[in-house]
């Protein structure tokens, strides 16, 4: 193989990819603007709960019971004072107890109590706080529940270091900048099929093989420089930067793979864009289970960026090590070169 | 006696079902102009491409400065020029940095672009992109870079088709140049004045076979009717066109006879062409 050829092309490469507008304005603008959502979500988490209440008068026992620095208690005077206060956002819930609620309970009545939820919270949210209404009422009562309860947190414990919205964009603006020059590299293998400069390059001293070192330098590279600049700029590579650059360069052999299997379906810009968004997707999947934990499947380890999402995450939010971590490079890097050596496969026909 | 700069033996080559090259063969002298001509899927681009290395034959093997082309074929393209029938050069480019792209990509260092671009008649764009290029201009390029690493053998393949007359004539000067520096020069063509014109030898090719290879003087000669044809003003006032073969043992005296009792008002001798010969031999047109 000829290092000068293969120079020659990556160079050539790079000055198309720039000479093309709408992926030079993406490359620069999406770098700008991922940075710029990083800083602009928020750095912290608010963990504090805020309760309104309406209640003739706060018992010793209740306000021992609210003492908590996680819960802030504010007393409304009205039902409607603290309705407007829930649909406003300034408290979480509400409990509006009535007016003689102490006289009812005096006359062995029953009294109603309103449980105020702004329409964003889930049912099994509200199944807690239909407890803890009940709670709330015993120890009006006077019948606190005579149980101590002890509190044991499986994992990290995240009290007061709750991971910021911001730190769980992170891997999904990693993975967005790797998909942004996979797009790319994929609309200029097409253009260079879709033009026939292919066949050009081809008749020169130019073997294939060459060929697809060019591409495949220019493509991993490229992408890599970028999730690196980000990580950087966002302070990513604080932690563990010889796991996470390692992660992020597989990723971007992996994403130059992709591009390659884009390029051997799309006919065109248009084509290769269909294509790639379909890819953007389903690569994408693993980030939405870390902004969602929910969402988690086992099918989602399927997906090879996965693994790269993980290793990412969790190195930078939970400081895990290459003993956490190091597994999943494994995985990524075989799912890297088989979607490598496949594209380049299909491809082959291709220029064939 | 030199060795051959093409050997073409037994050349095959099937897309499916449809033989497209059908055991060709021929070869190409040092320093010589083949002119290939025939229809649109005659198989002209198969057999280009297979000499070039950008097939492999199914059958039969093509042998250029005495290599074997499937085998080899980084070692015969490195000395070979390739320009293809559609412009496929790089339009966000300019016209300087596609041709110093090639020269790398050849490994050709001391490449005076300037002067390539002077040659084909581009000096002065060398810096505009190529995509701001006229067709006939994208085409003068494409000789450029063909001629980017001095090949010893030039593959042309329709290099004038379309192209304006200045376009055509600036292109046809530069194949003579490149005869004249020793290339040899494989050119596939629908223009017949051209062939006729540029080439040593011409072969027809229909249907995936040669049907005829020669000089285009010994076409015409073997395959031609020579004749003289008169406008001639009859005795009724009108004109009318009379046609005398030539080489036939009464011919003079029909001439004679011609400008002796008829008021002719034009003359001319007339030849076969070469898509007259090549209709005659194929029974259809070069289109």
């Amino acid at each position: 193989m000829n290092a000068a050829a293969i120079w020659a092309l990556i160079q050539k490469d790079a000055r198309l990819y720039f000479a093309n507008r709408l992926f030079a304005l993406v490359t620069v603008l999406g770098l700008v603007a991922y940075a710029a959502i990083y800083f602009l979500l928020p750095a912290t988490v608010d963990e504090t709960l805020k309760v309104g209440l309406v209640i003739p008068e706060m018992p010793p026992a209740l306000a021992e019971a609210l003492a908590d620095d996680a819960v802030v208690v504010k007393q409304f005077a009205s039902a409607a004072d603290l309705r407007a206060a829930v649909a406003a956002g300034e408290v979480t819930v509400g409990f509006a107890f009535p007016p003689d609620l102490f006289d009812q309970l005096r006359q062995g009545s029953r009294p109603a109590v309103e449980l105020l939820l702004a329409p964003e919270v889930t049912p099994d949210v509200v199944g807690v706080y239909e407890a803890a209404a009940r709670e709330l009422s015993f120890t009006l009562a006077g019948q606190a529940l005579p149980v101590t309860i002890s509190e044991v947190i499986l994992g990290p414990d995240l009290a007061g270091a709750q991971i910021a919205p911001r730190q769980r964009m992170l891997p999904l603006f990693a993975v967005l900048v790797l998909m942004v020059e996979c797009l790319g590299l994929a609309s200029l293998i097409a253009a260079e099929v879709e033009q026939g400069t292919i066949r050009a390059l081809l008749v020169t001293p130019l073997t294939m093989r060459g060929l697809f070192v060019a591409k495949s330098l220019f493509g991993s590279l490229f992408a890599f420089v970028q999730a690196v600049i980000l990580l950087a700029v966002t302070g990513g590579l604080a932690q563990a930067p010889l796991l996470n650059l390692t992660a992020l360069l597989i990723g971007s052999v992996l994403m130059t793979g992709v591009a390659f299997l884009i390029a051997s379906l799309g006919r065109d810009l248009m084509s290769v864009m269909g294509w790639g968004m379909l890819a953007l997707l389903i690569m994408a999947l693993p980030t939405f289970t870390v902004l969602i934990p929910g969402l988690a499947a086992d099918w989602v380890r399927l997906i090879p960026t996965h693994y790269l999402v993980d290793t990412i995450y969790r190195s930078l939010n939970f400081g895990a090590g290459w003993a956490e971590v190091g597994g999943n490079l494994l995985p990524l890097a075989a799912s890297a070169l088989l979607l490598l050596a496949l594209g380049m496969a299909i491809l082959q026909r291709r220029f064939a | 006696m030199p060795e051959p700069a093409i050997v073409a033996e037994e050349l095959t080559y099937r897309y499916g079902d449809l033989l497209a090259v059908d055991h060709i063969s021929f070869t190409v002298s040092p320093g010589e102009i083949l002119g290939f001509l025939g229809p649109n899927g005659a198989g002209k681009s198969t057999t280009v491409k297979m000499l070039t290395g950008q097939l492999r034959p199914a059958s039969g093997r093509a042998l250029l400065l005495g290599i074997d082309v499937a085998r080899h074929p980084k070692q015969v393209q490195a000395r070979i020029g390739v320009c293809f029938e559609q412009p496929n050069l790089y339009e966000e480019l300019s016209g300087v940095d596609n041709l110093r792209l090639f020269a790398k990509l050849f490994g050709v260092r001391d490449v005076d672009v300037n002067a390539l671009l002077r040659r084909v008649g581009l000096d002065g764009r060398g810096a505009d992109l190529v995509g701001r290029y006229s067709k006939g201009m994208k085409q003068r390029l494409m000789i450029a870079r063909a001629l980017v690493n001095r090949p010893d053998i030039l593959f042309l393949d329709e290099p004038t088709e379309g192209l304006d007359p200045t376009s055509a004539e600036a292109i046809r000067r530069v194949i003579l140049e490149e005869q004249q520096r020793g290339a040899t020069i494989f050119l596939t063509t629908h223009d017949m004045y051209e062939a006729d014109r540029l080439c040593n030898r011409v072969a027809f090719i229909n249907s995936g076979k040669i049907v005829a290879l020669d000089t285009p003087h010994n076409l015409k000669q073997q395959y031609g009717k020579r004749m003289v044809r008169a406008e001639v003003v009859g005795s009724d006032g009108k004109l009318f066109t009379r046609e005398i073969i030539l080489d036939r043992p009464e011919t003079p005296a029909e001439i004679a006879d011609l400008l002796a009792h008829h008021q002719v008002v034009t003359l001319h001798s007339e030849e076969a062409t070469l898509e007259d010969i090549f209709i005659r031999l194929t029974g259809r047109g070069l289109a």
